[in-house]
């Protein structure tokens, strides 16, 4: 058989892989065949196996050597028991049966008289200890530990550690051991020590008051090791035994942190102080050891003065050119801004500073931490920088995330209204593409929310201005097409700025050439272009009762007109219903395109209220959690087993099924972003759906017939079936209506269910009171394969004289299909 | 607070070294892990002025370093002191070198097994279990000679 050499020489020669692959198959049925060999001598074996752990690197597989490297490291020849501990170490692991034939080998070799086997068995065990592995052979440690020999002592520590992690309730047989092991100056064996104690310290609680009068021990090295002098054997970069120093340094954190007491918080800080001053940064070993120390520091209950040593241990770190010091900075300062957020903001200029950094992580590091220091202080500067981020960096990963942190900043600490404004405007046109749908729809809301005449024509012109100057930036043109449908009014005639130092009167036709302009950009996607279409047709037909120049308007018309052919439908229905309108006469019209009402206040905060409000509405269906929740509690199994039943598709119960379904019953309301969107395209529907009420009374065409779907003493549940294009969608309208007699029904709720082939989108309701004799309505939207029957499981939730009622019904009168 | 893995990678992905000190990865993850340490970390190694961290799936910092045409790489826990195991990624390297006199490829390739025995010299279970390089490599010249 060829040597190991012969056959690694050959893997490297294979040209392809087809040739590697061919070379690595014939070893491995080799050396398989050769295991199967009763009489295999230990030479052989020991290639074989060696062998085997090259296969092993590259990644093939190698169970079928398990038992042999067992044989082999049961040889009385050191290089076979070397050999068959490391593959064993490699090829096993604490989850395999064969482990328990190992407990004799490791049994007699901790007891070899040659120190180097026992140093073998030591490596193995602390490798793939098991806990039965643990339980069997701790005593072993335990005498190894109480030995002379200092090579074994400190890896039978670390062994010792790694048993009590299997199984805690070892930890009593090691505890006793700390005493002699912690005055033990050999820094090997002290390392071995304090992880024995941190082991211990983490798996069992019950001991650890009897570790935290160690503290000033550990206290004690870090004194010696501090102002010991220079130690060529530790030394790393002129530091003394830097890896002591962060192991003592952590253990000092984690006991000083169970001391309740704070026994000897004094001298902690000493030496916690006399450390982080005694060394000079710089060098990277240096570095690990402050590093320790402030992680320490901040991690305990340290002192004012050493808190403001770290802050500023951090503010050095952050001044060096090294970025592996800066990235642990920026990290450790953002776990430190909720503890000094003063000291902390002293360096923002420095944080400011990386952001323009070479790196990712310390990027988005500085990021997190300019979020993390904002406040009405500081709120100019650091938006200004922000923006020059957004403006300068290709990082397209992280802008949405800063659109969306800089919005919310911008409402919670803007100090006026204009630079509010002004500032949203800046970010819309250097990252419109990167705002997500909430960010839409609040700024909109906002704008309506707008009462200053003044301010909103400034708003309205700059919107405009940055949106002639640059129609690529999806956010800025949704947002301008929109505004400008609402109040083109306030800016006609005007002059607005475009870019630096041009400037345009604004008239319809430019209005007309921006809308053009924007419905021949080619550069969004399909949905932001349908999106955008949308948006510009509602503009358009509000604007044809703002425009006066009768050609203007005829090219309003045209635009509708040409969209009627549109070959989406949600645009081609919206076109064709705003053609209708635009047919009217003047006044009607007027009333049906006035202003907007502003919304009621719709900021950043009413998204969380959506959660709660969605937590809630889960927890009446018995309290499941939302999508992505934990354990759903059995009670509602069979609930959700039920509403599977009217699933079409199969496999219908494990859990992810039961939560997609969950998820999907609450689909409109478990995602904030989502709902908000929803809640701003309510803002479009509603009126268009008023209208083509309206227009439906007065040109006293068909009314639609509502279908009762359910009804008790209390309430009764209609559906109207609104559109059914025959191609996977539909609009119903769902209308709770109390009776006359009825008492007030209060926080009324609809819950629909749909078969999980179809999606479902639920309009906010238009309240959750219902007086007697009164109606609430929400529209339902759903999508789906076209063709397939509608069938809804309804619950219906209200709240009378006190008590809450729960009513569940299932729905599938409506005669179209989608 | 441990090490969960020790991998050495040459540049075109192939493994050189493979530690696993934790034992609760699968065989498939552990082969997704390969090539996707290596994906990511010859990503960052192409721009400059990149830091030596980078974190991995969520439970997982990546410290890690280029030596000539091989990266090495702890896997460790995300709390854990990323200057501190970046020194001894560096002592490891000097032992090797030392060991080997002048490392190169071909005398990981080839001397694999001496590899782990070295590693298992410096760290145990996850651990750094020995700090002083004289004392290793003594240890590691009488180990030889035993054999």
């Amino acid at each position: 058989m060829a040597s190991l050499k012969s056959f690694i020489k050959a893997v490297r020669k294979a040209k392809t892989i087809a040739d590697e692959r061919a070379v690595v198959r014939k070893e491995s049925a080799l050396i398989r065949t050769s295991f199967r060999d009763a009489g295999l001598d230990q030479t052989t074996r020991r290639i074989n196996i060696s062998k085997l752990l090259y296969l092993y690197i590259m990644g093939e597989k190698t169970h079928f050597g398990q038992v042999e490297c067992l044989k082999l490291l049961a040889s009385p020849r050191f290089l076979d028991k070397r050999l068959g501990y490391l593959a064993a170490m490699l090829l096993l692991d604490e989850n395999q049966e064969v482990l328990t034939l190992l407990t004799n080998s490791l049994d007699n070799d901790m007891q070899h008289p040659n120190a180097y086997i026992v140093g073998l068995a030591l490596s193995c065990l602390g490798n793939i200890a098991s806990p039965e592995l643990a339980r069997d052979l701790y005593t072993n440690v335990e005498t190894i530990m109480t030995s002379n020999n200092g090579y074994l002592k400190k890896k039978a520590c670390i062994v010792a550690a790694k048993l009590v992690e299997k199984d805690p309730e070892l930890s009593e047989f090691f505890l006793n051991k700390i005493p002699q092991l912690i005055n033990d100056k050999s820094s090997s064996t002290l390392l071995g020590a304090v992880r024995l104690m941190e082991s211990i310290y983490i798996n069992n609680e019950d001991d650890r008051s009897q570790l935290i009068k160690y503290i000033p021990k550990i206290i004690g090295h870090l004194k010696r090791v501090t102002t010991s002098g220079y130690m060529p054997d530790y030394d790393v970069g002129g530091v003394t035994d830097p890896f002591l120093q962060v192991n003592l340094l952590s253990l000092l954190r984690i006991l000083a942190n169970g001391d309740g007491n704070q026994t000897y918080a004094e001298d902690i800080n000493d030496i916690l102080t006399q450390v982080a001053s005694n060394l000079e940064s710089g060098k990277n070993s240096a570095n690990a050891v402050l590093y320790e120390c402030v992680k320490t520091i901040f991690t305990i209950p340290s002192d004012q003065s050493l808190k403001i040593l770290g802050v500023n241990l951090l503010g050095k770190f952050l001044s060096t050119k090294d970025n592996n010091t800066r990235y642990v900075a920026l990290d450790t300062l953002l776990s430190v801004i909720n503890i000094e957020p003063l000291a902390v903001q002293r360096h923002r200029s420095t944080i400011v500073n990386c952001l323009s950094d070479g790196d990712i992580s310390i990027r988005r590091r500085a990021l997190e931490l300019s979020f993390a220091i904002l406040n009405d202080q500081n709120i100019r500067v650091l938006v200004r920088e922000i923006l020059t981020f957004l403006e300068t960096s290709g990082d397209n990963e992280l802008k949405s995330y800063v659109t969306s942190q800089l919005t919310l900043a911008a409402n919670k600490y803007s100090p006026n209204d204009k630079w509010h404004f002004d500032t949203l405007i800046r970010m819309l046109k250097v990252s419109g593409n990167f705002v997500t749908s909430d960010i839409i729809s609040n700024i909109l809301a906002l704008i309506l929310q707008c009462n200053d005449i003044e301010l909103k024509r400034h708003i309205i012109s700059s919107l405009l201005g940055a949106c002639l100057e640059d129609s690529t930036q999806f956010g800025l043109s949704i947002i301008t097409i929109w505004s400008i449908g609402e109040y083109a009014d306030l800016i006609l005639n005007q002059t607005v700025e475009i870019g630096e130092k041009k400037s345009k009167l604004i008239t319809e036709s430019v209005i007309l050439q921006l809308i053009d302009e924007l419905i021949n950009n080619t550069t969004y996607s399909q949905a932001e272009t349908t999106q955008l279409i949308t948006y510009i047709l509602t503009a358009v037909i509000k604007l044809s009762i703002k425009f006066k120049d009768s050609q203007s308007i005829e090219s309003l018309r045209l635009i509708l007109n040409a969209r009627t052919y549109d070959n989406n439908l949600e645009i081609q229905i919206r076109a064709l219903e705003y053609q209708e309108i635009f047919a009217q006469d003047t006044q009607l019209k007027k009333g049906l395109l006035a202003r907007m009402p502003a919304p009621p206040l719709k900021e950043r905060e009413s998204l969380s209220l959506h959660a709660t409000g969605s937590v809630k509405k889960s927890t009446s269906m018995g309290s499941a959690t939302n999508g992505s929740g934990p354990a759903v509690p059995p009670s509602t199994d069979d609930l959700l087993l039920d509403l599977l039943d009217d699933n079409n598709s199969t496999s219908a119960t494990n859990s992810t099924n039961q939560n997609e379904l969950l998820s999907d019953i609450f689909g409109s309301n478990t995602k904030p972003a989502r709902s908000n969107n929803d809640a701003i395209l309510d803002l479009f529907n509603t009126p268009a759906s008023n209208v083509t009420a309206s227009t439906s009374t007065t040109s006293n065409s068909t009314t639609i017939p509502s279908i009762e779907a359910y009804a008790n003493s209390h309430v009764r549940v209609l559906f109207t079936p609104k559109s059914f294009p025959q191609n996977g969608t539909a609009v119903i309208e769902s209308i709770i209506e109390s009776h006359e007699s009825s008492a007030i029904l209060e926080q009324v709720q609809l819950l629909i269910a749909v078969p999980k082939s179809q999606k479902l989108t639920i309009t906010s309701t238009s309240g959750d009171t219902v007086s007697p004799g009164q109606s609430i309505k929400q529209t339902l939207k759903l999508v789906g394969k076209a063709g397939a029957k509608i069938k809804l499981r309804v619950k219906v939730r209200y709240g009378i004289a006190g008590s809450v009622v729960d009513e569940q019904f299932d729905f599938a009168g409506f005669e179209h299909t989608l | 607070m441990t090490i969960h893995f020790l991998l050495i990678l040459n540049r075109q992905g192939k493994a050189r070294l493979v530690k696993w000190f934790n034992n609760d990865y699968s065989n498939q993850e552990r082969q997704r892990y390969l090539s996707e340490i290596h994906r990511l970390i010859s990503s960052r190694d192409d721009s400059k002025y990149q830091s030596n961290f980078v974190e991995y799936e969520q439970q997982h910092k990546l410290v890690y370093r280029r030596y000539a045409g091989l990266y090495f790489v702890f896997g460790i826990d995300l709390n854990d002191n990323e200057l501190n195991y970046l020194e001894s990624l560096h002592f490891f390297v000097e032992i090797l070198d030392e060991y080997f006199n002048n490392v190169c490829e071909l005398d990981l390739v080839f001397n694999f097994y001496k590899l782990y025995n070295i590693l298992d010299e410096i760290y145990l279970g996850g651990q750094i279990q020995e700090i002083s390089k004289s004392r290793i490599l003594e240890r590691l010249a009488y180990l030889d000679k035993l054999a």
